[in-house]
C-alpha cells in the first residue's frame, strides 16, 4: 500500500527547511570562526538550496528576509544584500529546471555563480569600492570565495543528501 | 489550470516586485531610518542570530588568543620569543595594556566581529554593546590613536565606523595648538583612499610635514588629545582662504585589532595626557613587560632591601649611640630599624638624610619663667 502523497511531501518539506535553517545558523555561529579574506557563504548556500525547491515568489521573499538579517547585522551597506539576494533567490527559482538533473558538478556551478553574482551586485549595489580594489576584490577574493563555497555545499549536498537533495519530478 | 498557473505567476512577478521595492527603499532611505530598522531587527527576530554571531566570535579570539598563547610557548622552548610577530602583537597588547594603566576607568576593551570585510564598507562591528556601558558616538581607541566612532549598540553589540567611512569627521589641531581643522577620509583612489585630510585650515597656519595631528575637544564626541595622524603634505585646493592637508593616519588599518571604547562618562571628563608622549607610552610598555618578571623583580627587591636593612641598622645604632650621650630622647635604635627597613623597600636617594638627628634643645632645670605660665 502507498503512502499518501501528502506527507511524502511534508516530510520533504520539513527536512528541507531544517536543512536551510542548520546553513543559517552555519552562516553566523561558524563563519566568525574561520574568517578571513575567502569566506565560506552559508547563507547563499542555503538561499540557492531553499531556491530550487519553492516557487519564485516564496523564494523571493526569503532572500529578502536573508539579505535583511545580513543588512541588519552589518548596517554599512544597508539595503545591498537585500536587493541582491532577492534577486539572486528568485532567479536560481526561476533557473531550478537546472538542478533536475541532480548532477553534482552542475550544482557546483551554479553555487559558483550564486555566490559570484552576489558579491559582485553586493559591491555595486553597496558602492563602497573603486578602481583597483573592486577589480581585485571581484577577480581574486570573491572567485576564491565562490569556488570555496561551492565546493563546500557539493560536500554539504553528498554528505547530507537527505536534507539536502534536489527534489525529483 | 492554465489559469493556476497564470495566477502562480502574477503572484510570483507581484512578490518579487514587491520585495525588490523595498529593498530599494531599504537602500535609500536616511541613514537615521536604516539605523533605526537594523536596529529593531537586531533586537527582535535576529537576537538568537546576534547573540550566536557575538558567541561565536568570542569563541574565535579565545582560539586565537589559546593559539598564541602555545605558539608563545613553543617559540620560547626554541629561543624565537623575539619572533617579529609574536614581538609585534605583544608590543601592541603592551601599548593597549599601557593605554588602559593611562586611562584608569571609564572604558570597554572589545574585539572586532569579523562579519564584512572592513575594506569594503569601513565598519566595525564590536563584540559590546549598552550592557557594557557603550552608547552610540562612543570613541574607540587603541594605543596608536583614534579608530573611529560607534554609531550603534545593541545591548550586546555595537557597530562603529572607522575614520575610512564617509561619514566620519572630527575637529582637529595640530599638537602645539597652532592651526585648527577637520579632518576628513581622503576621498582617493587606490592605497591614496586610506589616508586623511585635514580640512579649513587657516592661511596663516603652515604645518610642516611629520606634525602630529590630535582631536581638538570642539564637539561633543572626541575628547582632547587622541592622536589622528601625521601631516605627509599639503594638498592644492581651490580654497584661497584655507588649507588641507594630507594626514597619514595613526591608526592603520591593518593593525585594527583589540580596541577600546571609552565611555561618555570618561570621553566627558577628557583623556589630556593620556597619549601625550612616545615616552611614557614606552615607559608604561616597559612597565607591562617588567610586571612580567615580577618573581625575578621581587627576589632582587627582597635582596636589595634586606642589604640596605643591614646598612641602615648599622648607622641608626651610631646615630642612637651618638645621640644618648647627648641625653635627648631620640628615636629608638630599633624604631628606626623598622623605619629603615621600610624605606628601604622603597628605595631613596636622600635615604641617609633622613636618619640626621635634629640639634637638641637645651635641658633646662629648675622653675619655669614667669613668661611662660
Amino acid at each position: 500500500m502507498r503512502k499518501p502523497p501528502v506527507s511524502s511531501s511534508a516530510g520533504s518539506a520539513l527536512r528541507a527547511w531544517i536543512g536551510f535553517a542548520l546553513l543559517v545558523a552555519a552562516h553566523f555561529g561558524v563563519r566568525p570562526l574561520v574568517s578571513g579574506r575567502v569566506n565560506v557563504d552559508f547563507l547563499v548556500i542555503a538561499i540557492l538550496f531553499a531556491a530550487v525547491r519553492i516557487r519564485p515568489g516564496l523564494a523571493a521573499v526569503v532572500g529578502f528576509a536573508a539579505g535583511l538579517a545580513v543588512d541588519a547585522l552589518a548596517p554599512g551597506t544597508f539595503g545591498a544584500a537585500t536587493l541582491v539576494m532577492t534577486g539572486i533567490a528568485f532567479g536560481a527559482s526561476w533557473t531550478k529546471a537546472v538542478f533536475f538533473a541532480d548532477h553534482v558538478a552542475l550544482t557546483g556551478l551554479f553555487v559558483f555563480l550564486g555566490k559570484w553574482l552576489f558579491d559582485i551586485g553586493y559591491v555595486v549595489v553597496g558602492g563602497s569600492v573603486h578602481g583597483v580594489e573592486l577589480v581585485v576584490l571581484l577577480l581574486l577574493w570573491s572567485t576564491l570565495s565562490a569556488a570555496l563555497t561551492a565546493v563546500v555545499a557539493i560536500v554539504l549536498l553528498t554528505v547530507f543528501r537527505p536534507l539536502y537533495r534536489p527534489p525529483t519530478v | 489550470m492554465a489559469r493556476s498557473v497564470r495566477g502562480g505567476g502574477r503572484l510570483d512577478t507581484g512578490l518579487v516586485v514587491a520585495c525588490v521595492a523595498l529593498a530599494v527603499v531599504a537602500l535609500i532611505m536616511p541613514q537615521r531610518n536604516r539605523d533605526m530598522v537594523a536596529t529593531a531587527l537586531r533586537r527582535t527576530v535576529l537576537s538568537p542570530l546576534v547573540a550566536l554571531q557575538n558567541r561565536a566570535a568570542s569563541v574565535h579570539a579565545a582560539i586565537d588568543g589559546r593559539h598564541d598563547v602555545l605558539v608563545a610557548r613553543g617559540v620560547a622552548a626554541t629561543q624565537a620569543i623575539a619572533a617579529p610577530g609574536i614581538a609585534d602583537e605583544n608590543a601592541t597588547l603592551r601599548r593597549l595594556l599601557g593605554l588602559a594603566s593611562r586611562l584608569q576607568d571609564g572604558f570597554v576593551a572589545a574585539e572586532i566581529v569579523p562579519t564584512r570585510d572592513v575594506d569594503t564598507d569601513f565598519t566595525l562591528t564590536l563584540n559590546v554593546g549598552t550592557s557594557a556601558g557603550v552608547m552610540p558616538f562612543s570613541p574607540v581607541v587603541t594605543a596608536d590613536g583614534l579608530v573611529g566612532m560607534v554609531r550603534d549598540a545593541d545591548a550586546q553589540s555595537s557597530f562603529a565606523i572607522t575614520w575610512a567611512h564617509p561619514d566620519f569627521a572630527v575637529s582637529a589641531m595640530s599638537v602645539n595648538e597652532s592651526a585648527f581643522g577637520i579632518v576628513k577620509p581622503h576621498l582617493g583612489t587606490g592605497a591614496e583612499r586610506w589616508l586623511l585630510e585635514l580640512r579649513g585650515v587657516p592661511f596663516r597656519a603652515k604645518l610642516d610635514t611629520g606634525t602630529l595631528i590630535v582631536s581638538s575637544g570642539l564637539g561633543a564626541t572626541y575628547p582632547r588629545g587622541i592622536h589622528i595622524g601625521t601631516v605627509l603634505g599639503e594638498v592644492a585646493t581651490p580654497e584661497k582662504w584655507a588649507r588641507t592637508y594630507l594626514v597619514k593616519p595613526s591608526v592603520l588599518p591593518a593593525a585594527i585589532g583589540p580596541v577600546l571604547v571609552l565611555l561618555p562618562s570618561r570621553a566627558a571628563r577628557g583623556v589630556n595626557g593620556v597619549w601625550a608622549t612616545l615616552t611614557s607610552a614606552d615607559s608604561a610598555a616597559r612597565a607591562v613587560a617588567a610586571a612580567g618578571d615580577s618573581l625575578a623583580r621581587t627576589a632582587a627587591l627582597d635582596e636589595l632591601a634586606a642589604r640596605r636593612a643591614a646598612l641602615d641598622s648599622a648607622v641608626a645604632d651610631s646615630v642612637a649611640r651618638d645621640t644618648s650621650a647627648l641625653l635627648v630622647p631620640v628615636t629608638r635604635a630599633d624604631s628606626a630599624r623598622a623605619d629603615s627597613v621600610r624605606r628601604s623597600r622603597r628605595p631613596r636617594s636622600d635615604s641617609v638624610r633622613t636618619l640626621t638627628v635634629p640639634p637638641a634643645a637645651p635641658v633646662r632645670v629648675g622653675p619655669p619663667p614667669a613668661g611662660d605660665a
